[in-house]
């Protein structure tokens, strides 16, 4: 009672006593904007209809750190400062930060936290599809831990349903989506475990096609679903031991199979399409040929496959690689695979309709990730550090020094690979004293590291969780990650 | 031997190749060399057989004592020849140095100059395969 009373004063004053006072900022812009943006807010009212559709749009690991840094690299691309900019998510009106701790984790992984969004129970790390009751690695345990996914709870509910991630379609996030498995590395046959009788990840995503729980998953990963004497289109050879071709397999149930821009324009998508689009990974969006379809475009694609289903549909997409980069301590791939991201949330929203269809938008993890100061406004965000104007806006043609009289960047990971500390130096190290403007946005740059590590590691603070559409008001406050899936499964089930 | 006994060792028994002042061409990426989804540009199909200077990183070598190592344009910690499941980027160079050379921390940029090949090969001593090399090289810390 007391929130809702001082939200009540807070409005009023806002709306009223502020335009009635005569203050002599009332004239500034940054007032008049701040004002306008109250207006809005005012007029924010609670969806209730029942959400036809459902999407989820996970970038992994695009906690808030790294969407701010995706945020001024787009806007100054756009040629602004780039903090002035809002990305799509940005723009959504309710909000709320997401706690994404596993079960037995602290820092967490994709699979505990995809479990989380897609079947609304937190896990341990590494595991898909179960609750926390199951060891890691546990195979015979399987079944006993198991617990229902998003794609067969939405496809009980007559929807049809949709896959769609930039990583491996059998990497953790987009697996959890659809797969229960003791352990996210079971991608195929090879990989099980000694002795463990749990049908491998590929092999699930097939048999959830075949059973109408799945109708389109587009993605990485093919060599996972083909035998490991067998060449793909492209030219490499297939995971599987077992002979198995999950793709022959799969035609038979009677399921489309693409694997480029041109196959996939040309199936029929009234019906179950697999997508596999490269061996492993699907490529940064820096380095995407023509040929390989984008995540924007294949959100573009399966929206147009689902839009015609009576009973509505529920979509994940998860932009993958943006971990990846961060991974290799690549703030240039980060940002332009985060931007490749905001892209496909906004043709997901203009293809929607507010009304019925629930657009959540989240990360599953951040990274280690950090962002120096200094800069002054326009700084490049990927750039070193540079001067604040103390009598301007735009930042001054001069880097901030370090006490080494060394430059730094804006961007830097805690930990990777690119350490200053290196092996051949008994791990002592020093600062590249010739670092220059050029070399740190050069798209190949790896920022700036301490702790030496074979790979950059995420971290556990809060990720920001975006919405609109019907029930999205749900979203609000600090949540625990798995509330995300009681929030899409409330909007669907709402009478 | 643990890598660091492997590191050790390599800069007591080998000696580090001498970087010729005179190198032709551009200093070369990496990106340079490939294509967007693989391939080879242009410009590294009108090198090929002719000298090149491209920088990039060593990734952590498998063997002691060898004329053999993979430049991959980002630090790589982790040696696939190693770890198991470890997987090479798609964009790296094989480089078969002039003489026995000292290993350079993964994380520490270097220029490397020599031979490019664009044909496919194996490595005898470790079983590479690989569709780009550059031959008769030398390095040195950028």
């Amino acid at each position: 009672m007391k929130t809702i009373t001082t939200l009540s004063l807070l409005g009023a004053f806002a709306s009223t006593t502020a335009m009635a006072q005569d203050l002599p900022q009332a004239d500034n812009t940054w007032f008049i904007a701040a004002q306008e943006t109250i207006a809005a807010r005012v007029n924010v009212q609670p969806n209730t209809s029942k959400a036809k559709n459902v999407i989820l749009l996970i970038a992994d690991g695009n906690g808030v750190g790294t969407n701010y840094i995706t945020r001024l690299f787009a806007g100054q691309a756009a040629g602004n400062y780039g903090d002035e900019h809002l990305l799509p998510q940005d723009t959504f009106p309710h909000v709320a930060l997401s706690k994404t701790y596993n079960t037995n984790a602290q820092t967490p992984d994709s699979a505990g936290t995809g479990t989380a969004f897609h079947t609304g129970v937190k896990t341990k790390q590494g595991v898909l599809g179960v609750d926390e009751t199951l060891a890691r690695g546990d195979c015979a345990g399987v079944d006993a831990a198991t617990v229902a996914n998003a794609s067969e709870i939405f496809s009980a509910l007559g929807k049809q349903v949709g896959i769609i991630s930039s990583a491996r379609l059998t990497h953790a996030t987009p697996a959890s989506a659809y797969a229960h498995s003791a352990d996210r590395n079971f991608e195929s046959n090879d990989g099980l475990s000694e002795g463990c009788e749990q049908k491998d990840i590929a092999a699930q995503l097939v048999d959830a096609m075949a059973a109408g729980t799945v109708d389109y998953a587009f993605g990485g990963g093919r060599r996972h679903f083909i035998p490991s004497d067998l060449e793909d289109e492209q030219g490499k050879t297939g995971k599987r031991t077992d002979g198995t071709n999950l793709i022959e397999a799969a035609a038979e149930a009677g399921i489309q199979y693409a694997w480029d821009v041109d196959t996939l324009a040309g199936a029929d998508l009234s019906k179950p399409v697999l997508g596999l689009f490269t061996s492993s990974h699907m490529s940064y969006e820096a380095d995407r040929p023509a040929s390989e379809p984008s995540l924007s475009d294949l959100t573009e694609t399966a929206i147009k496959a689902l839009e015609g289903s009576e009973n509505g549909y529920f979509l994940t997409i998860e932009s993958g690689r943006v971990d990846h980069a961060s991974h290799a301590t690549n703030a240039y791939r980060t940002v332009t695979d985060g931007v490749e991201f905001a892209e496909a949330i906004a043709i997901a929203d203009a293809l929607t309709n507010d009304e019925d269809t629930l657009i959540i938008v989240s990360a599953d993890h951040e990274h280690a990730v950090a962002m120096a100061g200094y800069s002054g406004r326009g700084a490049p965000i990927l750039g070193l550090s540079m001067k604040v104007d103390g009598a301007g806006e735009k930042y001054l043609e001069e880097p901030n020094l370090a006490q080494d009289g060394k430059p730094y960047t804006t961007v830097s990971f805690l930990n990777g690979a690119s350490s200053v500390m290196k092996e051949d130096a008994q791990w002592n190290g020093t600062r590249n004293a010739e670092l220059t403007q050029e070399m740190a946005m050069d798209m190949d740059y790896t920022q700036e590291v301490l702790v030496p590590l074979s790979s950059e590691t995420h971290s556990g603070e809060d990720v920001a969780i975006y919405a609109k559409g019907p029930w999205a008001h749900l979203i609000g406050g600090t949540m625990e990650q798995n509330v995300i899936f009681h929030v899409m499964h409330h909007a669907a089930t709402a009478e | 031997m643990n890598r660091r006994q492997f590191l050790a060792t390599s800069a007591a028994v080998t000696t580090t190749p001498c970087w010729s002042s005179a190198a032709e061409g551009d200093l070369l990426k990496m990106r340079d060399i490939y294509n967007k989804g693989l391939g080879f540009s242009p410009l590294a199909t009108s090198l090929d057989g002719g000298q090149i200077r491209v920088e990039g990183f060593m990734a952590p070598p498998l063997k002691a004592d060898s004329l053999f190592f993979v430049l991959t344009k980002m630090p790589m910690a982790v040696c696939p020849f190693c770890e198991p499941g470890g997987e090479w980027p798609e964009d790296i160079l094989a480089v078969y140095t002039r003489r026995k050379y000292e290993v350079v921390s993964f994380s520490r940029k270097i220029l490397v100059q020599g031979t490019l090949r664009l044909s496919e090969h194996i490595d005898p001593g470790t079983g590479f395969f690989s569709k780009v090399r550059l031959e008769n090289s030398t390095f040195r810390r950028a």
